[in-house]
């Protein structure tokens, strides 16, 4: 009988060793042993948590990630890539499905969301000075992560099998035609024929529900797991600085943390043997033994609260964005007759604004010198400083190329996306 | 002591020569099987069939096309051109990205960013970087007009009926 009554509280314990923290070393047990915790650190720094450095941005492309993959899972349940009943679909999901508009509309405001915020969080960490050492690799895994986001937007951009969906895959295909030596072949063996149809569709697809959403888990779980071990989220020198110096801060780069279990503000009963647990080897300016007196925080709750707040604020955004506008959808593909202007998706437009000047320079050669050079800037830019701050002055050049660079990428894609019409004239939008 | 741990004082063992060389072929082994499988999995995405429009089709009979007449098959994406006695099948694919040209009086007109084409498909204005194909245009054995968009001929080549 007591083992009856004590059974749900066994089972409860069994998956949750810890209670509720109420101590530091209940906060420093629970975000070390929860699965889910464990990828935070026990402690971060103070300077990790201030909302105007890093606003969020990469937590919320993850977070909008992980609502395209629970929308996008959903929707699967209703789509079949067919070039005859893919569209048919998409009418069932506006008419008879439940919620299926909703779904719709989350999934398709969160994808652009996503482009949008990728790119926007690259250009933080890179006006932040963020992707020196040791964070180059990091940077690099993020550009991936940029690109990969792109690639899945574009492949989702088919699905629907619409008049937009068809010319702007024409079009963006096209582009990737241009590359030289391989570019036709990358076409080919991306439509799977030679021009949009059945197969395209179906590659589309694959890529865009297993294929890329795999690639892109790994390398976020990669990304996560880099920024731990670069020595957390990047922030200026004086952020580390304590308030009491207790170790010789020449000391070597690398030091080893010791989590001594028993602490100082532990109200539980004191143990008669310390005992001490090798952690890892973290970098670090010093060795930590007990309770020192430092910059951070504990992660529970000063981080969690931080995130569940930045996830909160990206569902709703959606949600009321999911609520208020429908996601487009045209006439049904006629291969016969393209809309005129045929656009691709607005993160392309910039790109395609450039390829009406000259296809090859436009299309491959200078978004291939961009990616090129923001794959290759952690390692062109190695003076050290201005590290963890927004526009510092030492990196004055640096930044100011990259926001001339942005600026002009933006200013092409409003052109493309506003002032183009019919042959792609410019046009008025009032 | 098992085959898995030779004694020590087993000359294969220690000798570094041998070492070397075993790792270094292993290590190729692997990078080579490597290889091979991901060029395997590359020959396997580049289709063998494509299941789209054939490249290769009849289009009617020489008389649907009388002399003089510029039609456009847009399910094709072709325009046949009839001259007097010649015939050509022109691409009406814009070179630039793929949209389908229209016929306009003066050749060719892109809706999608105002490539412009002569009659003969030669670039008059626009972003498009190249003239527009002319695809081989036979009398099959039945007596229609056979295209195949695989083949490409010269600008200003005619099938003479």
């Amino acid at each position: 009988m007591k083992t009856l009554l004590e059974f749900p509280r066994t089972v409860w314990t069994s998956v949750f060793r810890h209670p509720l923290p109420g101590s530091d070393l209940g906060r420093s047990q629970t975000s070390f042993t929860n699965f889910f915790l464990h990828i935070h650190p026990v402690k971060v720094n103070k300077h990790t948590l201030k909302p105007w450095y890093t606003m969020g941005l990469g937590l919320m492309s993850f977070f909008l990630f992980v609502i395209l993959v629970f929308t996008g899972v959903l929707l699967m349940f209703y789509y079949v890539p067919s070039t005859t009943q893919a569209y048919d679909r998409m009418l069932d999901l506006r008419g008879t499905v439940a919620y299926g508009t909703f779904l719709r509309n989350m999934h398709r405001w969160s994808a652009h969301g996503m482009v949008a915020l990728v790119a926007l969080h690259m250009a933080r960490v890179f006006l932040t000075g963020s992707y020196k050492k040791p964070r180059e690799f990091n940077w690099i895994v993020g550009v991936v992560l940029f690109l990969v986001t792109m690639f899945l937007s574009f492949t989702g951009y088919l699905l629907p099998w619409d008049q937009l969906a068809y010319w702007a895959i024409t079009v963006g295909t096209s582009i990737a035609g241009y590359a030289p030596v391989i570019g036709k072949d990358i076409k080919f063996l991306l439509l799977g024929d030679n021009t949009v149809g059945q197969e395209a569709l179906l590659r589309f697809y694959v890529l865009h529900v297993v294929v890329l959403p795999a690639v892109l888990t790994l390398l976020i779980a990669i990304h996560f797991w880099r920024i731990r071990k670069d020595g957390g989220l990047s922030r200026p020198p004086e952020a580390d600085e304590l308030p009491v110096q207790l170790a010789a801060s020449t000391g070597p780069t690398m030091a080893i943390t010791v989590n001594a279990t028993p602490m100082q503000l532990d109200p539980a009963p004191k143990r008669e043997k310390r005992q001490f647990g090798l952690m890892g080897i973290v970098r670090g300016p010093f060795t930590k033994t007990g309770n020192i007196p430092d910059n951070s925080v504990y992660s529970w709750p000063n981080l969690l609260t931080a995130e569940l707040f930045v996830f909160v604020l990206t569902v709703a955004i959606i949600l009321v964005l999911a609520l208020l506008f429908n996601a487009p959808l045209e006439e049904p593909v006629n291969i016969a007759h393209p809309p005129n202007p045929a656009k691709a998706p607005w993160y392309f437009l910039g790109l395609q604004e450039l390829v009406s000047y000259s296809a090859f320079w436009g299309g491959v050669g200078i978004p291939g010198i961009e990616v090129a050079i923001l794959f290759l800037v952690p390692f062109l830019e190695r003076k050290p400083g201005g590290v963890g701050r927004w526009f510092a002055k030492e990196r004055m050049l640096p930044n100011t190329l990259f926001m001339t660079f942005a600026i002009l990428n933006v200013i092409f894609i409003i052109v493309g996306t506003v002032f183009r019409g019919p042959n792609w004239e410019l046009v008025s939008p009032w | 002591m098992t085959a898995i741990h030779p004694k020590k004082d087993s000359p294969s063992a220690t000798d570094p020569s041998r070492r070397s060389l075993i790792t270094w072929i292993s290590s190729f082994a692997l990078a080579a099987s490597g290889l091979i499988a991901a060029a395997a999995n590359f020959i396997f995405i580049k289709p063998r069939v494509t299941y789209g429009a054939p490249a290769r089709f009849a289009i009617g009979k020489p008389d649907d096309f009388p002399p003089g007449t510029r039609i456009s098959l847009d399910t094709h994406r072709i325009c046949v051109v009839r001259d007097g006695n010649k015939l050509a099948a022109i691409s009406t694919t814009c070179t630039h990205l793929g949209c389908i040209v229209g016929v306009a009086d003066t050749g060719f007109a892109c809706p999608c960013h105002g490539s412009r084409y002569d009659q003969d498909g030669n670039v008059t204005g626009g972003p498009a970087p190249k003239a527009l194909a002319w695809y081989q245009l036979t009398l099959a054995p039945n007596g229609e007009l056979e295209v195949d968009k695989n083949v490409e001929v010269k600008a200003g080549t005619y099938y003479t009926v």
